[in-house]
């Protein structure tokens, strides 16, 4: 069996500023913002355009679209 | 990262690759002939070694590396085509189940050549266009060769292949990069590879065309809205591991379906191969002969791979083996020092790589920068470098800053 490779230390990407940071922080060190709460925003605002786009696919679905 | 996931190219690699070791991509030069003389060129490639591989120990060797689980293996020299035997290496290549492509500068890849190569499998070209028109020719020291490199490219996508382009960014290329988007959009091109000119073999001796660290503040930002451009045109920028590293347009530039998707060091040795015409092998096509790990003449490719220390580097590869600034990064775990060909080219060692994008921020906001000074020229051999110092001076424009006590810092 062959030695492994080295395993990638991962990070995670702060929706505040778009920069990648260490999943230990909970404060970003380029922005400033909550991390947790930039995602929960981040996710929220997903959410809401996933929302949007299906009720525009009905609508043109109505009208044969 | 995830498992191998099915929409992902083919040398993609996953974390489930990096556990078992799998030399996932594969680059085979598998001669050093060439019909262009590139300023940059890394392997100084012209007239092929005296001892390439012959034509059975090469069919020989593409088993071995279908044993190892390799899935995509890239063909490059010198030019590949110019060895004869090279469209017995794509069926080999295609039979054994992996896929197969061509990187060329494409002077001479007639229609001829490319009907051969896609009737045997061949996947895709990549070809080499760096910059317009005069730029191209000038730095592939051929007139004319930007009209042959275009001409193949519409071949090979006459003749159904998947097609790219690479380019290598420096001093002359980098303010072109945004009108040769269009030409290689134009061209049919469907993935544009980037690389920094790294500072080995022809490039060693014209330091004028590298780029300074500093113009990493105008490269990123750059390459973020050509990515995201491109994207939207059915282009996708692929830059090399020596593009980086973090900075606010880590996300933009390599997003690969994912945004969440960063640098995650180099991985010679873990999921990448390089070998050289004569069956030397190495963790990555662009390292010099002190990281060979041996010859499949004397060895198994496996024995190779999963034995030879001099590829091992990095799965070895520890913070405490990194210097100068990469020493205390704030992504040092993760990064490691970003390219190890890179770095070791410029300092003559790995382990601190002044052309990162999160350093020259760093730099930069305190009204500094990064130079690079040749102390040390190459002795002239294929893949040799010279040696670089770092200055550290006043960035322009920037007003007063406080410059180090000692102005060479990391030489």
């Amino acid at each position: 069996m062959a030695e492994s490779g080295r395993i990638p230390v991962p990070l995670r990407l702060c929706r505040g500023c778009r920069q990648f940071v260490r999943l230990e922080d909970s404060a970003c060190p380029f922005c400033g913002a909550d991390i947790a709460a930039a995602e929960a925003e981040h996710a929220a605002h997903v959410a809401e355009m996933r929302r949007a786009a299906e009720a525009l696919r009905a609508a043109l679905a109505e009208r044969g679209v | 990262m995830d498992a191998r996931r099915a929409d992902l190219p083919a040398r993609y690699a996953g974390l489930d690759d990096i556990v078992r070791r799998v030399p996932v991509s594969v680059v085979w030069e598998i001669t050093l002939a060439c019909d262009l003389a590139c300023t940059h060129c890394g392997s100084r490639a012209g007239r092929r070694r005296r001892d390439e591989l012959s034509t059975s120990e090469a069919l020989d060797l593409v088993e071995q590396i279908a044993e190892l689980g390799a899935r995509d293996v890239g063909l490059i020299g010198g030019e590949a085509y110019l060895r004869k035997d090279w469209i017995d290496i794509v069926a080999a290549i295609r039979a054994a189940g992996m896929n197969c492509d061509l990187q060329t500068g494409g002077r001479n890849l007639t229609d001829d050549r490319i009907g051969r190569a896609a009737a045997a499998g061949l996947n895709g070209i990549g070809v080499s266009i760096d910059g317009i028109g005069p730029t191209h020719d000038v730095l592939r020291g051929v007139p004319g060769s930007y009209e042959r490199a275009l001409d193949a490219l519409r071949r090979a996508s006459a003749h159904g292949l998947v097609t790219a382009v690479n380019t290598q960014i420096n001093a002359r290329s980098l303010p072109e990069l945004r009108a040769l988007m269009e030409v290689v959009i134009d061209a049919g091109a469907t993935n544009w590879q980037l690389a920094i000119t790294t500072a080995m073999g022809n490039a060693a001796d014209r330091p004028d065309l590298l780029l300074q660290p500093w113009q990493m503040l105008e490269l990123m930002p750059l390459l973020a809205e050509l990515a995201v451009a491109g994207r939207e045109r059915g282009l996708f920028l692929q830059p090399a591991s020596n593009i980086g590293y973090f900075g606010p347009h880590e996300s933009a530039i390599r997003n690969i379906l994912d945004p969440e998707i960063h640098f995650h060091g180099c991985n010679a040795g873990d999921t990448v191969m390089g070998i050289e015409a004569d069956g030397t092998i190495k963790s990555c096509p662009g390292l010099s002969g002190s990281y060979a790990g041996g010859n499949v003449r004397d060895m198994r490719l496996r024995e190779i791979w999963e034995t030879s220390e001099p590829i091992a580097f990095n799965r070895r590869r520890t913070v405490d083996d990194l210097w100068g600034y990469c020493r205390t990064c704030y992504y040092a775990e993760t990064c490691m020092a970003g390219c190890t060909w890179t770095s070791h080219a410029l300092m003559g060692r790995a382990g601190n790589n002044p052309m990162c994008h999160h350093r020259a921020l760093d730099f930069e906001k305190r009204g500094l920068r990064e130079r690079l000074v040749q102390v040390k020229g190459a002795p002239g051999r294929s893949f040799d470098h010279g040696e670089f110092e770092i200055v550290v001076e006043p960035m322009p424009g920037a007003g007063p800053a406080r410059v180090p006590d000692r102005i060479l810092v990391d030489g």
